[in-house]
């Protein structure tokens, strides 16, 4: 095991088979702290990875660490992990409550523990005013919190969401993201998958791409959009001079378009090589006494990386 | 000024006509009965005691093959009502392990996900769902009842001459209604079932219970009553009873025909009342 | 010298086991299973089955019965063998069995909701034993309660004096206590095959059906095949000989000293196997119906 091997989640080179149908193929993952996302369209393996992580399916081939404990030992597992599964089912008959108290009794915790964590985790998601109700009377966002609370409240060192954001109107979604990324800053290990591309942009620290059962990119959104050289970069710059600026680039190999905005106030470059585009317009600034408003760049998030990579329809690029 | 294209247009083909719509439930049904190989074996099984029977009518007529088999027409049973009830009796039993096999997932599948409301925002009834979902199990009971019993009475008919025909017509009635009855029992009982408690495997489970349970209590009513009214509870008795009725075997009935039939009769509203419950569009979570 | 040092780290081992954390788990399933199950209306054909034979007994007593059957409380002792023997061990027992136990597992299934226990700090076995005990309370609760109220109607009929002079002089508290051991030893038999059923089958009423059946036709077989059942068993434990059918094959009682251990034996070894195969369980809830 490497050092730092503790702190993070291992796929070595796993594989998993639903009989003949694949689902995941050679994975080979080591997932540091922070909040990192698995982004993929359907059937891609992203649940097939949060399952394997957790013990509830076994690889047909390859070895799984969670920060060095392997998924076939629950008993020291699931101390440190909680996953919110997507299966939108309950235990019958229960009330968030009773669901929440009930699990953190199995889990170990005495009566005034379990009760104490319970009522946290149900303020944290804001379900306390609804948690004497049957779960099976929940609305689909309600389900989704009490699912969550449920995943938190006996405070893991790891969280797993397999995509949390189904259901919730735009405001419960937003109030989620909030607590994700709290959760995140405070030092939890966060997993994602999720289809929502642009609150997995807000919210990740790194991506996992994954497309018919295969990693297709992983790392920070920056590094694996810089990696892509066949799309070229696209930067917005708002400035002073845009057409001079426009006439100093254009001739460089790297840049493939410019093209200058209508009012006149910027332009629009696509260039092979962000990092001599960034240079020479600093070059540019200090030379020619240009005053730069802005710069951005046009598909530096996860959107235009998953386009690129896997495309609209779901196929590999 | 705004300008709206109204492309859209409304379906306005033909649709099928309303009266076959259930049909399309047993359709996709069997497609579903049959991959199971285990089910396809069992219902290949139910055939061989018809198969038997028309072998023993061929038989019966045929001097050379029982000659050459070293037997006579005396060692054969005699091809009457007795037989018929025999007959009747058998694939009864095949018919109730059809039905408990088939049966339970009917209801219970679309119930446990939630499908009942996609079939009830369409033009679809709550009747014709009921209809088609009985029809599952009507079209495989009949295949293993009344039509093989009637193919057998047509064989012994067709070897014995048609004096045999017009003196025996009540046993054709029987096989018939005999079946008719018990067919209807089953799928009512089945479906009530399935639609009851929602899993398929406890379903199953239940129905095995009313048979066996109830036969069990009572007995258990009989013997601590001294009493032979416990019978009532026992739909293996009770058919039983109808069926001695309806092919002149009256001595062998459990209890009076008359409340034989108010109790099957009773089991049915019971099923059709449970059924009118559970089958519905939503369902209250309380 | 050196058995004993395996013996004594053996014994350091096992005392180092997380016994304490595996006993508070094991109580809080048995207590959420309670809550979930033992009150619940998809409970109800199972109380019918466990008060079936209160309120036969219960009617008995307020119908009129001829003088010779209220005095001859013999009689209405074998009365109670038939019914109880007849009825109560082989169907309601069996059949509240099949309904209690196989849904532990089975109905966790149907309902998508078994993860939630998969995802808990929590050794798959001790999930086993807990929803094992948990069905075993729920069982033993409606069975043998029912099997005690059922023996005391019995005797009302012949009123209070004769009832407790037979419950308390004579043998009928040794026989009630008999017929409620008996009805635990049949749940817990029962209980852990329907379990493992539950778990391994995807839809163990053919494998209980089989098992039905085999029981029903046990008073058919030979002597030696009488054996390989949990009703010759029970039966051989109970108190009082029932007259037994012209077809029946007679065999010789199996003793209680090899029926009980017998009987505990086969259900450690099933709840083992269940312990073991469940380690192997995967959650995809996609091939439940």
């Amino acid at each position: 095991m490497h050092q730092g091997d503790g702190q993070r989640i291992i796929f070595d080179n796993v594989s998993k088979f639903y009989g003949e149908v694949l689902g995941i193929n050679r994975v080979n993952l080591s997932i540091p702290p922070g909040i990192t996302s698995l982004v993929g369209p359907n059937a891609s393996g992203k649940t097939t990875i949060l399952n394997l992580m957790t013990g509830l399916i076994r690889p047909t081939r390859g070895q799984i660490r969670v920060l060095g404990i392997p998924p076939d030992r629950p008993e020291e597992l699931f101390h440190k992990v909680g996953y919110c599964t997507q299966y939108d089912s309950f235990p019958k008959g229960l009330t968030g409550y009773q669901f929440l108290y009930s699990f953190l009794r199995v889990h170990g915790h005495d009566g005034v523990q379990a009760e104490q964590l319970t009522c946290t985790a149900l303020e944290r998601v804001k379900m306390l005013d609804a948690a004497g109700r049957r779960v099976a009377g929940y609305s689909k966002g309600m389900r989704q919190r009490i699912k969550l609370a449920q995943a938190i409240c006996h405070l893991p060192s790891v969280l797993i969401l397999d995509e949390p954001l189904n259901g919730l109107d735009p405001m419960a979604r937003s109030e989620m993201i909030t607590l994700f990324q709290e959760l995140g800053k405070a030092g939890l290990h966060i997993i994602v998958s999720s289809h929502i591309l642009h609150e997995v942009d807000m919210i990740s620290d790194r991506v996992i791409l994954l497309n018919h059962g295969y990693v297709v990119a992983e790392g920070d959104i920056q590094g694996v959009r810089s990696e892509m050289e066949e799309h070229p970069m696209q930067i917005l710059v708002r400035c002073s001079k845009p057409a001079h600026l426009a006439s100093r680039i254009f001739h460089q190999d790297h840049v493939v378009e410019v093209k200058l905005h209508d009012d006149g106030q910027g332009l629009f470059v696509r260039t092979r090589s962000a990092d001599r585009f960034y240079l020479l317009l600093n070059e540019v600034v200090v030379q020619d006494d240009l005053v730069i408003e802005a710069v951005a760049p046009a598909d530096e998030d996860v959107r235009s990386v998953y386009e690129y990579l896997i495309g609209t329809d779901g196929g590999t690029r | 000024m705004a300008v709206y294209k109204r492309s859209y247009r409304r379906f306005g083909g033909e649709l099928t006509p309303e009266w076959s719509r259930f049909l399309i439930l047993p359709r996709y049904a069997y497609q579903d009965v049959l991959r199971s190989r285990l089910l396809l074996a069992f219902f290949v099984v139910c055939f061989a005691f018809p198969v038997g029977a028309a072998v023993l009518i061929y038989l019966r007529h045929n001097l050379s093959a029982l000659a050459l088999l070293n037997l006579s027409v005396a060692d054969l049973i005699s091809i009457d009502n007795k037989f018929f009830v025999r007959f009747l009796s058998f694939q009864g039993t095949m018919a109730f392990l059809l039905s408990a096999f088939v049966g339970p997932g009917l209801v219970s599948a679309d119930l446990a996900n939630n499908a009942l409301p996609l079939y009830f925002c369409r033009p679809f009834s709550r009747t014709e769902y009921v209809v088609g979902k009985m029809c599952v199990l009507v079209i495989l009971l009949s295949l293993i009842t009344w039509i093989p019993g009637l193919l057998l009475f047509l064989l012994q008919s067709n070897l014995e001459g048609t004096t045999w025909l017009y003196e025996n017509l009540w046993i054709a009635a029987g096989i018939f209604l005999g079946s008719w009855i018990w067919i209807l029992i089953l799928s009512l009982l089945t479906l009530a079932l399935s639609a009851w408690v929602k899993w398929r495997p406890i379903a199953g489970a239940l129905l095995f219970g009313v048979f066996f349970v109830a036969a069990g209590f009572g007995q258990a009513i009989n013997n601590i009553f001294y009493t032979r009214w416990g019978n009532l509870i026992n739909m293996g008795e009770l058919i039983d009873t109808v069926w001695s009725h309806l092919f002149g075997l009256p001595g062998r009935t459990a209890v009076p025909i008359w409340s034989a039939w108010v109790a099957l009769l009773a089991i049915c509203i019971l099923c059709l009342g449970l059924l009118y419950r559970k089958v519905r569009a939503y369902e209250v979570v309380r | 010298m050196r058995s004993q040092e395996a013996n004594s780290s053996l014994l350091n081992r096992v005392s180092e086991l997380p016994w304490g954390r595996w006993y508070r788990q094991t109580l809080a399933i048995l207590r959420l299973e309670l809550k979930r199950n033992l009150f619940s209306t998809r409970a109800i054909p199972i109380y019918l089955l466990a008060v079936a034979p209160v309120l036969l007994f219960g009617v008995r007593v307020l119908v009129p019965l001829p003088e010779r059957v209220v005095n001859n409380l013999g009689a209405s002792s074998v009365a109670y063998a038939i019914m109880y023997r007849s009825f109560f061990l082989r169907f309601a027992v069996f059949f509240g069995c099949v309904g209690i136990f196989m849904n532990l597992f089975r109905g966790e299934l149907l309902e998508k909701s078994l993860h939630y226990y998969f995802l808990a700090p929590l050794r798959r076995e001790v999930l086993v034993i807990g929803k094992y005990l948990s069905g075993l309370v729920i069982a033993a609760i409606l069975f043998g309660g029912s099997t005690v109220l059922s023996y005391l109607l019995l005797y009302a009929p012949s009123g209070v004096t004769s009832a407790r002079e037979y419950l308390l002089m004579g043998p009928g508290l040794a026989h009630l206590g008999a017929y409620l051991g008996v009805t635990v030893l049949a749940c817990l038999g029962y209980g852990s095959v329907f379990l493992a059923m539950g778990l391994f089958f995807r839809n163990p009423i053919i494998p209980a059906v089989v098992i039905l059946g085999w029981e029903s036709i046990n008073f058919l077989l030979p002597p030696m095949l009488k054996k390989i059942s949990v009703i010759y068993y029970l039966e051989s434990l109970c108190p009082v000989p029932v007259p037994q059918g012209s077809v029946t094959i007679l065999a010789d009682p199996a003793p209680a000293w090899i029926g009980v251990p017998g009987l505990l034996c086969v259900t450690a070894i099933v709840l083992v196997i269940a312990s073991l195969l469940i380690r192997r369980l995967e959650i995809t809830y996609s091939n439940v119906e």
